[in-house]
């Protein structure tokens, strides 16, 4: 933590930013593309299942830039009394738990999970099931961003934690965006 | 190609037939006096063809089933002829439309893949070539369908623009981006942003969006189809099937006579999202099918999932019949009927049993082969129902004859009872083929096949090497058990052996060519 304001961004941390973005995004599209490629293969072939992939990873560079653009903004409204690196790391695990959430909201259906018989009776038993699942999932989400904002900006072990962690995570996503540029030039074959 | 699109109808001509709207109002008149004479003289009428994707005969109570589907097919079959034991050429929309449009089997159009196109010579070897003097017009909803009017759009006169039946869509924009990877774009984008059908998607944000920005769009439409609006399951080709058949309706009575209609509709093909009028109307009814044991070729789906899909199609069917018939009033409010063959059939069926939904499944099974023939022949006033087993090949040579021109050599089919000179073989060999995964021009190593002959059908699947498939064999009695139960292949070995032997005999000369 510092005392004295610093720049917004600087080019490094934006393209930090962009990355931990294009992380999830790209992470959650390749898991469910390459379980597609099965199906695809077998109904069409290969060549047009590696198609369906590459405009996954083609969509999910798009939505990293738009979902980029929007945490940056957002960023804007964190004080710059905190350093930059500490607003990239706190912008990042926001990022990353936001997804595990809508990753988590999507498992249900991908794996076909459902809560337990119990959890079910309870809700039931309540009169308003849906106000009771709105409402513990509102209460979830908040505490899990609560606790993640605390976490980095007070505890400077676990913001030294994620420093190496987004260390790690761009050097793959950097994987990720050079399949990108491999999908999209699969794609331009397919349509020229 | 300027010549070609010249042929198309384009937005561009449809607004200016638009224009043309007082004038088109007395046209049909004009043309049918100016044509009538035209036509007693040549003795040849328009033929339309209409074809309801993925309509299985095991669905219609024409046949015996129990729910009745299509009450309106049902009464207008008073007056046409009924083929109870009609066979696709495929078990999907690119082989079966091809055999359709071809007049010959899957192994010699070789549009046997997906996304398929069919041999060289068939591009000028079709309806459409066959019906040279007609004026040749064809629309399809099926995006595979579409890919084979494009390959011999040729030989029609007017091809209408596939996208032009649709809704207009938010993807719609993008999709025009990658419009000569359409197919493939569409199930990327699918399965980027469907997070409604499935649950899930790619897209982990932009889906939410997305799918918030369409429950806006159409939202009147949208109670109208509380299933969602029929479609090509893919989210940016929302259609109606009501468009579809009053632009249809209209068109036929503007074009010159005598045409030959080719309309390709996709519903009752997955997903089966029927209008509100008939949501439900099956689902408390008490009707139990026959429950099959699952089998090796099992797509692995719980029987709950297979009734409901099945309740659904069901209920999908009364939406095409309610549109059927709607058309069927056009043509005969519009005198067209009196001077036109109406052809009412599929390009293949669907399956609910056995852990299978839809037609994507290798087993051959009836429901998925089986598909309706009815034909409207002008002026019939009653009802004749054939039993004899006929094949999708067969309506090219019948319709070329019973319209005054000769039976091109290079069909397949034969000319369907009663309009065939000699009475109707009850032995004849009925082929349907399904080899998806083999190369196009290549010996057939890997399929699915079934011979149809008199009452047994055998089903002879070779090279599944995902399976362990290296050749399995079953034979049924589809008289004595149409439900296909009980596998004779080891009590009635010598029926088995007999017709394997010819299956066998008319591969290894289907594939000579290509040894």
């Amino acid at each position: 933590m510092t005392g004295t304001k610093t720049q917004l961004y600087s080019r490094q941390g934006l393209w930090s930013l962009f990355l931990m973005c294009a992380f999830p995004l790209h992470f959650w599209t390749l898991l469910l593309a390459f379980r597609d490629i099965s199906w695809l293969t077998e109904r069409s072939n290969l060549w047009d299942a590696i198609g369906v992939v590459s405009y996954g990873l083609l969509f999910a560079f798009v939505e990293s830039l738009m979902v980029f653009l929007v945490v940056a903004l957002l960023g804007l409204l964190i004080s710059t009394k905190w350093e930059e690196s500490r607003r990239i790391a706190l912008l990042s695990i926001l990022m990353f738990v936001l997804s595990l959430w809508a990753m988590y909201g999507q498992a249900h259906f991908v794996w076909n999970l459902s809560p337990s018989n119990w959890v079910l009776k309870l809700m039931a038993q309540s009169g308003h099931p849906y106000r009771v699942i709105f409402s513990i999932t509102f209460i979830e989400v908040f505490l899990s961003i609560a606790v993640s904002t605390f976490l980095v900006l007070r505890w400077d072990k676990f913001f030294r934690f994620m420093q190496e962690a987004i260390d790690r995570i761009s050097f793959l996503t950097s994987l990720y965006l050079v399949l990108d540029l491999i999908g999209l030039v699969i794609v331009v074959i397919r349509n020229i | 190609m300027d010549a070609k699109m010249n042929r198309h109808l384009n937005r561009r001509d449809f607004l200016k037939l638009a224009g043309l709207l007082p004038l088109g109002v007395a046209t049909p008149r004009l043309v049918r006096s100016l044509g009538a004479s035209r036509l007693l003289q040549a003795g040849k009428k328009n033929v339309l063809v209409v074809v309801f994707d993925a309509f299985s005969a095991s669905h219609l109570s024409l046949n015996g089933y129990q729910r009745e589907t299509m009450p309106n097919l049902v009464r207008l079959a008073e007056r046409a002829i009924v083929y109870h034991n009609h066979y696709a050429g495929g078990s999907f929309t690119t082989a079966g439309t091809a055999s359709l449009l071809t007049g010959t089997l899957p192994w010699t159009h070789r549009a046997f893949q997906l996304n398929g196109i069919v041999a060289e010579p068939f591009v000028t070897r079709n309806f459409f070539s066959a019906f040279q003097d007609y004026y040749r017009i064809a629309y399809t909803h099926n995006g595979v369908a579409n890919i084979l009017l494009e390959q011999i759009s040729e030989e029609l006169d007017e091809w209408v623009p596939w996208k032009s039946l649709f809704l207009q869509s938010y993807g719609e924009s993008i999709r025009n981006l990658f419009e000569k990877d359409s197919d493939i774009f569409s199930v990327g984008w699918t399965r980027n942003m469907n997070i409604k059908q499935e649950g899930y998607a790619y897209s982990l944000f932009l889906s939410h969006l997305y799918e918030a920005l369409r429950e806006n769009q159409f939202t009147d439409l949208k109670k109208l189809f509380p299933r969602g609006l029929p479609s090509t399951g893919d989210i940016v080709n929302d259609f109606l099937l009501e468009d579809a058949i009053d632009w249809t309706g209209n068109r036929l009575t503007l074009i010159p006579q005598p045409f030959f209609g080719y309309f390709h509709f996709l519903p009752p093909h997955i997903p089966y999202n029927t209008s509100l009028e008939f949501i439900n109307r099956f689902s408390h009814d008490g009707f139990k099918p026959v429950e099959k044991p699952q089998d090796i070729f099992t797509e692995g789906n719980p029987n709950e999932k297979v009734l409901k899909n099945l309740i659904e199609y069901d209920e999908f069917l009364l939406y095409v019949d309610r549109e059927f018939n709607r058309l069927f009033n056009y043509m005969e409010t519009s005198g067209l009927l009196e001077n036109t063959w109406v052809v009412f059939t599929s390009d293949h069926g669907e399956i609910f049993e056995r852990g299978s939904i839809g037609h994507s499944s290798d087993a051959l099974y009836q429901a998925q082969i089986r598909v309706p023939l009815l034909i409207f022949e002008p002026g019939r006033k009653t009802r004749m129902d054939i039993h004899t087993p006929t094949c999708a090949v067969d309506v090219l040579p019948t319709l070329s004859q019973v319209n005054g021109y000769n039976i091109p050599d290079w069909t397949e089919g034969m000319v369907l009872p009663p309009y065939a000179d000699a009475s109707p073989d009850q032995n004849r060999s009925i082929y349907v083929i399904k080899a998806n995964k083999n190369e196009k021009y290549a010996p057939i190593t890997h399929a699915s096949t079934a011979l149809i002959k008199g009452h047994y059908k055998l089903l002879y699947y070779f090279g599944d090497i995902e399976r362990g498939i290296d050749e399995l064999v079953k034979l049924y009695d589809i008289e004595a058990d149409p439900e296909e139960l009980v596998d004779l292949y080891s009590s009635q070995k010598d029926v088995a052996d007999e017709l394997l032997n010819e299956l066998k005999v008319k591969l290894a000369e289907v594939n000579r060519p290509y040894m």
